[in-house]
């Protein structure tokens, strides 16, 4: 403000009391905060949904690239297992789909709305800050005049003064007051804000993983002998591998 | 008594005793004489060869074990002996008891060898393909003298009545052993009458044993090509140019031209419909592993970004209510359920996949080794049939196209069989692991569910309450926007200083004054022609718009210092409508009006009813010079 002829002076008076300062540096904070981290939440749901779908999406291309291998035309046997396996992993990967567009429309976008809200206070506090310095600098002016020896003009000037600092003043304090109401209001709505998102997080997944079970469950039960725990199938498959192995064919390493 | 199967007299029978045997010596008998040393030859070679191996595996053997040397290769030097210790002690029994048989007993030796040929073959054919590879070992043990002392002292210490010096003299006994069978049967044949009973079993018993051993010997031959081909060649540059010499490279040559001769259609290929079939089926095979395996491992990366995103770890500082319940799912989730399907995957899918795609080296190298060889093959069988006869090296090329050739046709049907199986045991892992994945979030969501203040409302009907809760919700946020937004810019109070006053009058003259403004806060420009302004100065507002129709920026004049005097100002910059009462004297600060268009949504984009632009800028207007104190218009 280089064409203000008068210096900024810090008046003597404390204008706001050091409570009301700290209550308000700390609902301030409280929110900036809460900004950041919704920003970061949301950011990391947007980073773990996409991996959802990259890893149901590289799951179907398990299935169906070895749907695709000739392998399957000469082996009927094969070609059930790995059609049925396809279909499952299909399926699964629809499913998959709409949990992430109800993750989407329920977490990702309310989560956006919220962290689009809170710029507005930043502006509405930047305005009291502003109120703030002009109050303090029409204070300052009024204690510089004060001060002075009590001649006419003097008078006259004080008078002025005290006159602009009045609305001045109204102005900071209706700024700060409703600042100090509305900041602890909006921080707390975010509970009940959320709510719904964090119940429709668990749901989904629910649903999801109840299809899935008993997709694969049914796929199992096709294709697959029950009750075969970890070790038999490692045995099973370290069978195999030494049938393999025992062939002049396949090199010892 | 060994039965001579004859028609010989039971009188001549009767007269003979066990004790007179010997005595009556008459021409036939002494074939049967020949013929008893022979059996019993046979028996007592038996038991004394079962014997040294049993010295071997668990005197001589063990005793090495015990040592516990380092550099002892005890299964390449022993190899399979306990097997063949095994087949050879029930042998033995099996010949033991045919001694009881009398008139049976090479019956019953023909049918005993019969029902061990298989088993014989299995074992002693893999000890002799390791039977070079152990006397190279024998040999490098020799020159190391620490070891050579330990192995004298280990056969001082166990067989000190053989006076062996070295271990090949217990190794090379089996190898010699399953070579002798025929040799000791054909010693009992020829001393058998063409007519005894026992003659066709005993010839038959003959051959078996001769077919085991050129069974053995195949085997071992095709071993030894295996080996020498299977392996993938890693070679550098430098080797492979290295490996280059006028007969390599006249090799090569004939080769390539051959294989060029071949796919113009110059000369016939040597079709051969069953390898083609066979080598079709192994190439899809491979490329079914190999794509298997990048897409398994495709699908672990994202699981592992999946598990790197951790949202649940954010804190909005929300103590009850359904983020715990989502919260606690998700740690759950992260930490335990996760993991552990992740370290299952890679145990049944992950590991068998790679094994399998590693053995799927040597079948390749023997692939590609074949088809060079068939390309020598074919060359030399054409010089054959011009000239009538080939080389010996010219033989041995011939041999080993017809050896891998063999080797191959044996082998990669049972190759692809058992890949295949494997395969379909791991897409059934990979199955269940996805059912048991399910099962095990779905154990806990539940649970939490159950906490959850909507759990039990039905699906439907549940995310339409959630919709039209986050409905209300967004509506309540756009309150608290508005809120917000009416703490408006206080104006600025400041009166003018005379060159400021001069340069409102210079844009007043210019642009009128109605179309001043003030700026409410500090403006820094970023983009080209934007400006950077204080706040409280004064501009005059030309065009709603910049120069090219862009309503976000306005286009002001700031009075000159400024090139071209006009520049543009972001119109999300904060100006504030401002209403002086008069130039020249004491501005009286004036609330700013609520005008509807006055007040910017800096980052808000509402929908609304007109809201323009920029509202930013408040008009500053003049009241006339000769009315101090009059408020603003």
């Amino acid at each position: 403000m280089s064409w203000i002829p008068f210096k900024i002076g810090q008046p003597k008076k404390q204008l706001v009391p050091k409570t009301v300062e700290r209550d308000f540096e700390r609902e301030y904070g409280k929110l900036q905060q809460l900004e950041d981290q919704t920003k970061k939440l949301q950011k990391d749901m947007k980073k773990s949904t996409d991996a959802d779908l990259a890893m149901s999406k590289s799951a179907v291309k398990i299935s169906s690239d070895l749907l695709s291998n000739p392998l399957c035309e000469q082996e009927p046997g094969f070609l059930e297992m790995v059609t049925a396996f396809d279909t499952a992993m299909k399926r699964m990967d629809s499913f998959n789909q709409e949990k992430v567009n109800q993750i989407q429309k329920t977490v990702i976008e309310p989560l956006k709305k919220f962290s689009g809200a809170i710029p507005s206070v930043c502006v509405a506090v930047k305005r009291r800050e502003q109120t703030l310095q002009d109050y303090r600098r029409l204070q300052a002016r009024l204690e510089k005049y004060e001060d002075k020896e009590r001649t006419g003009p003097v008078l006259a000037k004080l008078h002025q003064a005290r006159e602009e600092l009045r609305p001045v003043k109204e102005d900071f304090e209706a700024k700060n007051k409703q600042l100090l109401e509305e900041m602890p209001k909006f921080y707390s709505s975010r509970i009940d804000y959320f709510k719904p998102s964090f119940e429709s997080l668990v749901r989904a997944q629910v649903v999801y993983y109840t299809e899935m079970h008993k997709i694969f469950g049914d796929l199992t039960a096709q294709i697959d002998r029950p009750g075969l725990s970890d070790e038999q199938r490692e045995r099973e498959n370290d069978a195999k591998l030494s049938e393999l192995r025992a062939l002049s064919i396949v090199a010892d390493d | 008594m060994a039965s001579a199967g004859g028609s010989e007299p039971g009188a001549e029978d009767a007269a003979k005793t066990a004790e007179g045997v010997y005595e009556d010596v008459m021409p036939c008998d002494k074939m049967e004489l020949s013929q008893r040393l022979a059996v019993e030859e046979l028996i007592t070679t038996e038991a004394s060869y079962v014997h040294n191996i049993q010295l071997c595996v668990s005197d001589i053997r063990a005793h090495l074990q015990k040592k516990q040397l380092p550099d002892l290769d005890l299964e390449g030097l022993f190899s399979n002996t306990d097997d063949i210790l095994h087949v050879s002690k029930r042998f033995l029994k099996g010949l033991e008891a045919t001694a009881t048989q009398e008139h049976e007993q090479l019956l019953c030796i023909s049918a005993l060898f019969q029902e061990f040929k298989e088993e014989m073959e299995s074992v002693y054919k893999i000890y002799c393909a390791s039977y070079e590879h152990a006397l190279l070992l024998v040999e490098s043990y020799r020159k190391d003298p620490r070891l050579q002392e330990e192995i004298l002292e280990t056969l001082n210490a166990t067989v000190p009545h053989t006076g062996a010096s070295d271990l090949s003299f217990f190794l090379v006994m089996p190898v010699q052993r399953v070579t002798k069978y025929p040799l000791l049967l054909g010693k009992i044949l020829e001393n058998t009458p063409p007519s005894a009973s026992a003659y066709p079993a005993l010839q038959a018993a003959v051959r078996a044993m001769a077919q085991v051993n050129a069974n053995i010997n195949e085997y071992k031959r095709r071993r030894e090509v295996a080996t020498k081909y299977n392996k993938a060649e890693h070679l550098t540059l430098r080797d492979r140019l290295a490996r280059l010499n006028t007969h390599s490279i006249a090799k090569k040559t004939t080769r390539l031209s051959r294989l060029f001769m071949h796919e113009a259609g110059i000369v016939a290929k040597t079709e051969d419909r069953e390898y083609d079939d066979l080598e079709e089926k192994f190439q899809c095979v491979v490329s079914s592993v190999a794509m298997l395996k990048d897409n398994v491992a495709s699908y672990l990366g994202h699981l592992e970004a999946f598990l790197l995103s951790a949202p649940h770890k954010r804190d909005l500082q929300i103590d009850e209510g359904p983020a715990q319940q989502y919260c606690h799912l998700a740690e759950h989730l992260h930490c335990t359920v996760f993991p552990e399907f992740k370290r299952r995957l890679e145990r049944l899918v992950c590991q068998p996949l790679c094994s399998l795609s590693d053995m799927l080296v040597g079948p390749q190298q023997l692939v590609k080794k074949r088809l060079d060889k068939l390309l020598d093959y074919e060359e030399i069988q054409e010089r054959k049939s011009e000239t009538g006869s080939v080389t010996y090296d010219e033989e041995a090329a011939m041999n080993t196209y017809l050896a891998i050739n063999a080797l191959l046709m044996t082998e990669l049907p049972r190759f692809n069989q058992v890949a295949l199986q494997l395969l379909g045991q791991i897409l059934c892992s990979l199955s269940a692991l996805q059912r048991d994945l399910a099962a095990q979030v779905l154990h806990r969501a539940e649970k939490e569910l159950e906490q959850l203040p909507h759990g039990h409302v039905p699906l439907p009907s549940f995310w339409k309450m959630v919709e039209d809760t986050l409905q209300q919700s967004s509506t309540q946020l756009r309150t608290f926007c508005q809120t917000f937004e009416t703490v408006t810019p206080s104006p600025v109070t400041q009166p003018l200083n005379p060159a400021e006053e001069r340069k409102v009058l210079s844009l007043v003259s210019k642009h009128g004054p109605d179309k001043l403004y003030q700026v409410t806060s500090n403006v820094s420009g970023s983009k080209d022609l934007d400006l950077t302004l204080q706040r409280g100065q004064i501009v005059a507002l030309l065009q709603s718009m910049d120069t090219k129709g862009n309503t976000s920026r306005w286009l002001v004049d700031a009075g000159g210092t400024v090139p071209e005097g006009l520049c543009l100002l972001a119109n999300s910059s904060p100006i504030a409508r401002y209403k002086a009462s008069s130039l020249g004297c004491r501005c009286q600060p004036r609330r700013a009006a609520q005008r509807e268009g006055d007040i910017h949504m800096r980052h808000l984009k509402l929908p609304g009813p007109r809201w323009p632009p920029s509202a930013q800028l408040s008009r500053w207007s003049l009241a006339s010079p000769s009315q101090p104190g009059v408020r603003g218009r």
